[in-house]
């Protein structure tokens, strides 16, 4: 499956693929310890980064269970990347994947990160036909738990010490969304009562 | 590591002891119910499955490296009747996580076994094998399981909606978990 439908353009980003450019803008955010902990594989300095941009850069489509899309979501306005957001295809029968997203501390609290997700919801579902679509956080992270439930999201899990994570025992947190429930969530909106004769 | 707890290990009304050759008849009279294959992965068994199943389970009584299992037959004290199974997977050694299972016999259900059997694995893994969690999965359908989980004061930790496919149908899974912290205040209380 590829993702033919890029870029995608919401109400204030542009979700694209990410290009060799982008590597001082990620650089912006993947630095920063509090972004480090969440990212997948180690970005503590230029070269690092550019490891990491380069995984980002080649996952362009998914083609197999395993394949993750991964997209740079930047600002209309000014074209500033301000993090990014992917897809994991992780189950083909059951139509299954996981969304995940990083987002530059500088810009949040603006429903940067809502709006995004949002969209890879959209290209999930509508475009890839997924049947449901997962996330995780760390139960210490709030704004994360806060966004998936004010997208409709449903807390399924709240592991307590399953593992070690860097030393130190995790409490995770998965939420799940299902296609109908997001369609029937987003795809059909009320006529404001204002409008009705 | 190496765990291997001293056999058989008796219960009130239980015996917990590896699994022998001599177990397939009985563990035949339920892996062949549907109503038994309904909630777990495998189809109705024949007696040759059977067979299989029991031959990989002789020996397997000990934690060595992780992936390993501890497969034990439980048995009444009163009449040695094999009336199911119980079972720890070794899931993490390194975050020491366990993975419990059980299957009865429905021909014993509703009389506290399995819970009974489990409590005394619980306690092997969790102050034998010094486990720090122990997790238990069923199918969210399968009351009789979950509630067995409940009564070992084990907590609900997820509720996954039509995650996988199993044969055919989406699946809705409960994963229940106690910690060591959990076990001791339940044991000393």
């Amino acid at each position: 499956m590829s993702a033919s439908d890029l870029p995608i353009e919401t109400e204030r980003l542009i979700l694209r693929h990410f290009e060799k450019s982008d590597l001082d803008s990620i650089m912006a955010y993947h630095l920063l310890p509090e972004v480090q902990r969440y990212l997948d594989r180690k970005a503590r300095d230029k070269t690092e980064c550019k490891a990491a941009l380069d995984g980002m850069c080649a996952q362009r489509r998914l083609h197999r269970p395993g394949d993750t899309l991964t997209l740079a979501v930047a600002r209309k306005s000014d074209e500033l990347l301000i993090g990014q957001a992917s897809l994991r295809w992780t189950d083909a029968t059951a139509g299954q994947a996981e969304v995940r997203f990083v987002f530059n501390p500088t810009f949040c609290r603006q429903g940067y990160a809502t709006e995004a997700v949002r969209a890879a919801f959209d290209l999930g579902f509508d475009h890839f036909g997924f049947h449901r679509i997962f996330a995780r956080c760390g139960a210490k992270n709030h704004a994360s738990a806060r966004l998936m439930k004010g997208l409709g999201m449903r807390l399924e899990a709240h592991y307590r010490e399953h593992a070690l994570f860097q030393g130190e025992w995790d409490e995770e947190l998965h939420f799940a969304i299902l296609d109908r429930e997001w369609r029937r969530g987003t795809k059909v909106k009320e006529i404001p009562t204002h409008l009705v004769a | 590591m190496a765990f291997v707890p001293d056999y058989p290990v008796e219960t009130a009304r239980l015996r917990l002891r590896p699994f022998t050759r001599g177990d397939v008849e009985a563990v035949f009279a339920y892996r062949q119910r549907a109503d038994v294959a309904r909630y777990l992965f495998d189809e109705p068994m024949s007696r040759e499955s059977c067979t299989e199943v029991v031959q990989a389970r002789v020996g397997q009584t000990g934690f060595e490296q992780e992936g390993d299992k501890i497969f034990l037959a439980v048995e009444r004290l009163e009449d040695s009747a094999m009336i199911g199974e119980v079972s720890l997977i070794l899931r993490s050694l390194e975050s020491r996580q366990a993975e419990l299972g059980y299957i009865f016999n429905p021909d014993f259900h509703g009389l506290g076994y399995a819970t009974e059997a489990s409590r005394a694995l619980l306690a092997l893994g969790f102050e034998g094998a010094a486990m720090h969690r122990i997790h238990a999965r069923c199918d969210a359908r399968n009351v009789a399981s979950w509630k067995v989980m409940e009564r070992l004061g084990m907590r609900r930790e997820a509720h996954f909606h039509e995650h996988v496919l199993v044969k055919g149908v989406w699946d809705e899974e409960l994963i229940y978990a106690m910690l060591e912290d959990e076990w001791r205040t339940r044991r000393d209380a």
